[in-house]
């Protein structure tokens, strides 16, 4: 669908500038569920809205932060890391070493990391696999009818 | 009217000024066309089916925010609707929407006029921020040294410890960035909105509402900003967008 392509196109690279910062003129998937199921206006019971599955949407889009996955990676990560790294390194070459790769792109990595667990893997896919199961999720939103 | 009886997704409210046009496809691939009354009007498209029921998947999603997105473009100021509103027809949404709340909605419409919401998220390179809890944190280097020494599955309590530290660590590093990047921003912003992290390493998940002549300034210090804190924190901005997390309805009956 032409909307779908239009939104995926988006994503521009920032000119100009030091670059640090990934921009993106248009929202990705993952800011939109966080965005457009969060925030906006919500109008009173005259409308007679129900959000059946909304809920449960949202519910997936929160990322557990604190779990004994989590601990277990993040002691993995800890122990792939080469401390030596930092003693013999000084920071001058640690910044030539990244200013490639770039902050935004790490950035931007994790990120799509975060949307590939919500929505699945057809998303661009980049950086960070960080064991984050892809799941879909489609549900239905009803009109509950005013009785009048 | 031809359309009435006909559910109406509503995707968000727009002045009635005859200015502007909705461009962007709406849910379903239907036309999208604001529904006036006075000076406040919706931008909705019919609802296919009868009941006005409507799947909710990404498609869906992306439509809202994409009309929502191409309208900030058109029209003068832009308030969006949370995603999944369906009102039984056209009079509804004047009657019920629209009407009722005429007062409210031009009030926000005239304050928001010519703003836009820019989302900003920060996160920690995981090497880097890794590398500084580690090497500051005493019984962290230790554990990280059992582990290491020892066969995996010998290893499981030290590991989950040494997880918990690292999270700790995350943590208390969260609250001083967060703070600190959002007060050297909101100065350049008419107002900010904190989110909740939404991944492990975020430092920061925040909304800033911004106009065009503010917009420079901004961004001119958050990359200062985010060369100061390359590689430790890396940034991503999004928008302009609609402003979402702006918006507010106080509510009487």
């Amino acid at each position: 669908m032409a909307t779908a392509m239009q939104y995926g196109s988006g994503t521009r690279p920032y000119r100009g500038g030091s670059g640090y910062v990934a921009r993106s003129s248009s929202s990705g998937l993952y800011d939109v569920l966080e965005l457009i199921l969060d925030k906006g206006l919500v109008i009173d019971v005259f409308v007679r809205v129900s959000l059946i599955g909304i809920e449960i949407l949202t519910v997936d889009a929160r990322i557990v932060i604190a779990s004994v996955d989590t601990y277990l990676r993040f002691a993995e990560a800890v122990n792939r890391l080469d401390l030596m790294a930092t003693e013999t390194q000084g920071l001058p070459e640690m910044m030539d070493g990244l200013t490639e790769s770039g902050a935004s792109s790490k950035t931007k990595g994790a990120i799509t990391g975060a949307r590939e667990a919500l929505f699945g893997d057809d998303e661009e896919v980049e950086g960070d696999k960080e064991a984050q199961g892809s799941r879909k999720r489609s549900s239905s939103t009803r009109r509950s009818r005013s009785s009048s | 009217m031809a359309s009435d009886g006909v559910p109406q997704y509503v995707y968000g409210v727009v002045p009635a000024d005859g200015r502007g046009r909705a461009r962007a496809p709406g849910i379903g691939g239907e036309g999208v066309r604001v529904i006036r009354a006075g000076r406040v009007g919706a931008l909705a498209s019919p609802v296919p089916d009868a009941d006005g029921e409507l799947p909710a998947g990404r498609e869906e999603l992306r439509a809202h925010a994409q009309v929502l997105e191409a309208a900030l473009a058109e029209f003068a100021a832009v308030l969006p609707m949370r995603f999944g509103i369906v009102m039984p027809s056209d009079a509804a949404v004047r009657d019920e929407l629209l009407g009722p709340h005429s007062a409210q909605l031009e009030a926000q419409l005239d304050e928001l006029a010519g703003k836009f919401e820019m989302g900003l998220k920060a996160l920690y390179d995981e090497d880097a921020i890794l590398r500084e809890i580690v090497t500051e944190n005493r019984e962290a280097r230790a554990l990280r040294a059992a582990i290491a020494a020892a066969p995996a599955d010998a290893t499981y309590p030290q590991r989950i410890r040494l997880g918990e530290l690292i999270a700790a660590g995350l943590d208390e590093r969260r609250l001083v960035d967060e703070r600190a990047i959002a007060e050297r921003l909101e100065r350049f912003a008419i107002a900010v909105d904190l989110r909740p992290p939404i991944h492990e390493r975020m430092a920061l998940n925040a909304a800033f509402l911004l106009d065009r002549e503010r917009l420079g300034r901004f961004d001119e210090e958050l990359e200062l900003l985010a060369a100061e804190s390359h590689p430790r924190i890396g940034f991503r901005l999004t928008g302009p967008l609609p402003p979402h997390s702006f918006v507010e309805l106080s509510v009487e009956r």
